[in-house]
């Protein structure tokens, strides 16, 4: 068995008396890319901080290369780069100015900062004020300080935030480039299904402080045949109470269709068989390939966009 | 890692972010502010403000003091506020906390950057009123300003005043801190500037105001035999108030939730 680089043991968290992270266990792979995935306000960003001990976790709850975060923070923190939420960044400086800081912090020799410019394609931009940058810009500045310390585990939290489609796809290469040329474990946390799905090769779906599943994505794929299912007809939104009624959840919806995730062909005729009743018309019932969405939505029982 | 090394690294990266901002230029340009006045000031208007018998360079040290006494802690509380305020502005907490350097270091490498901030600027004042003094033997040289001028007690001077800040300063650099607001670190140095200015009026207990421990510690100046280092009262209790509030802070600082 390949050894965890991230171990935590019934992660407790509370801001005040509301339970942010309700027993948390996760098990990140040495190798992976490990997708942690689930709406926002979830609590993605908050088990984030505990693993950088931003926020400070109980002892023994939070273990990064088998030892304890806690009392061995500086050593641990000096294997880790972290990218989280919106970029932090110096705008005043330049993103080689910027990056410059983060080097005198841990140490770094000065050629470093070339190679990470190099790694994450910034080159050309060094030297631009970082308030002249873009989002994606940004990000990738903010990958490369996380990258300065060459750390064998990387943690971003929702990298692709905000991004046009052309900088997800690069900021997507990169990350499975870091994954597959330099051996980095990375732990990504996104909403965004379809994100983790072209990355990842573990998953864990939280979704209100618990995990709902961890482990292999394929395995998640395969064990829960969950699809979706698009329905036509004439008066949309008695259709949706109707729905709504039976206690699914309606992932999409516009003036002609409504789509919804269900598990099997039961589903299908009891919403049938609903809408008829209902005196609804319908025209279209179509089922889809199960994705990834659908489990998540499933399992989470709410859309988060 | 060691502590030394951490703080090392941490003071390092800390004095970088401050290249080309307007923190730097106010540390060189507003130690000048008080300097270039007097220089005006007595290069136009030299003999009517020294008058006969007055010692040039006593006249000097006053005019420097007694505006600065009132400007200084103005200046403290925005030091205080950019030190604090780079790292919300930019969103950079959770980025510097997130780095292999221990919270202590991290929160201390900040302090003395802080500290040595208010220092150096405090010394280039005290210089820039000696050059305002050198320069008038050449623009006014009947002013008096050939007597010779003890450079050492106007250093001291300095450091007196330094010591005496430190109270205010450990106060404003904790609540600026600790709020990204940037009017409430300056409504409480405000409030705490002008209640010393009235308290100091007539009430018994006034000179325990943390935010009048510098004017004091300076009070007596303009009077003959003034020795710098006789009444250090001020000094010590300023000296308290910053170990206890700069302690207290970085408990506070350590434990908190960085976000």
């Amino acid at each position: 068995m390949t050894r965890s680089i991230i171990q935590t043991n019934n992660l407790n968290f509370n801001f005040g008396n509301f339970k942010a992270l309700d027993s948390i266990n996760l098990s990140v792979p040495e190798g992976s890319i490990y997708g942690f995935l689930g709406p926002n306000g979830a609590g993605k960003t908050t088990t984030i901080r505990i693993l950088l001990d931003l926020f400070h976790s109980k002892p023994g709850q939070v273990k990064l290369f088998g030892k304890d975060i806690l009392q061995n923070k500086v050593e641990l923190l000096g294997k880790v780069g972290a990218l989280i939420e919106n970029p932090s960044i110096y705008r005043h400086l330049t993103g080689r100015q910027n990056l410059e800081v983060i080097r005198r912090m841990i140490g770094a020799p000065k050629s470093r900062i070339d190679e990470v410019l190099k790694i994450v394609r910034l080159m050309d931009n060094a030297d631009k004020k970082a308030k002249n940058y873009s989002l994606g810009m940004c990000q990738r500045l903010g990958l490369a300080s996380a990258l300065l310390n060459d750390p064998d585990l990387i943690i971003l939290d929702e990298p692709t935030n905000g991004l046009d489609p052309s900088g997800i796809i690069e900021m997507r290469e990169l990350i499975i480039s870091l994954n597959k040329d330099y051996g980095k474990t990375i732990f990504l946390s996104s909403h965004i299904l379809s994100e983790i799905e072209k990355m990842a090769t573990d998953v864990a779906i939280i979704d209100q402080g618990r995990i709902m599943y961890e482990g292999k994505l394929d395995v998640l794929r395969s064990n829960d045949p969950t699809h979706f299912l698009e329905i036509k007809v004439e008066n949309t939104q008695k259709a949706i109470e109707v729905i709504k009624e039976l206690n699914y959840t309606i992932s999409e919806q516009n003036s002609k269709t409504i789509t919804l995730p269900v598990i099997n062909k039961a589903d299908i005729s009891k919403i049938n068989k609903a809408l008829v009743q209902n005196d609804i018309e319908v025209y279209q019932l179509k089922s889809t390939e199960e994705t990834l969405e659908a489990i998540f939505l499933n399992l989470t029982k709410k859309l988060d966009q | 890692m060691n502590i030394a090394l951490q703080l090392r690294r941490g003071i390092s990266a800390e004095a970088y972010k401050y290249k080309k901002t307007f923190t730097f230029w106010l540390l060189i340009l507003a130690p000048a502010f008080v300097p270039i006045i007097n220089f005006i000031i007595l290069w136009q208007r030299g003999p009517q403000v020294v008058k006969e018998g007055m010692n040039a360079w006593s006249t000097l040290i006053g005019f420097s003091i007694d505006p600065a006494n009132f400007l200084f802690p103005f200046f403290i509380m925005m030091v205080a506020l950019l030190v604090n305020n780079i790292e919300y502005s930019s969103n950079t907490w959770k980025l510097i906390y997130a780095q292999p350097l221990s919270r202590l270091s991290l929160y201390l490498s900040k302090i003395k950057v802080f500290i040595f901030m208010i220092f150096i600027s405090l010394m280039l004042f005290g210089s820039f009123t000696i050059l305002v003094g050198l320069s008038m033997r050449l623009v006014q040289p009947d002013l008096g300003f050939e007597e010779s001028f003890s450079f050492s007690f106007q250093y001291a001077l300095m450091i007196k005043i330094f010591l005496g800040t430190l109270g205010m300063a450990s106060i404003q650099f904790f609540v600026s801190q600790q709020s990204k607001n940037l009017i409430l670190p300056l409504g409480i140095g405000i409030a705490g500037v002008i209640s010393f200015m009235i308290a100091m009026q007539g009430w018994e207990h006034a000179p325990y105001h943390p935010y009048g421990y510098a004017i004091l510690a300076t009070g007596g100046v303009r009077q003959e035999g003034f020795e710098v280092w006789a009444d250090m009262t001020s000094v010590y209790k300023s000296l308290v108030v910053a170990a206890i509030v700069f302690t207290a802070s970085g408990i506070i600082q350590a434990k908190k939730r960085i976000i």
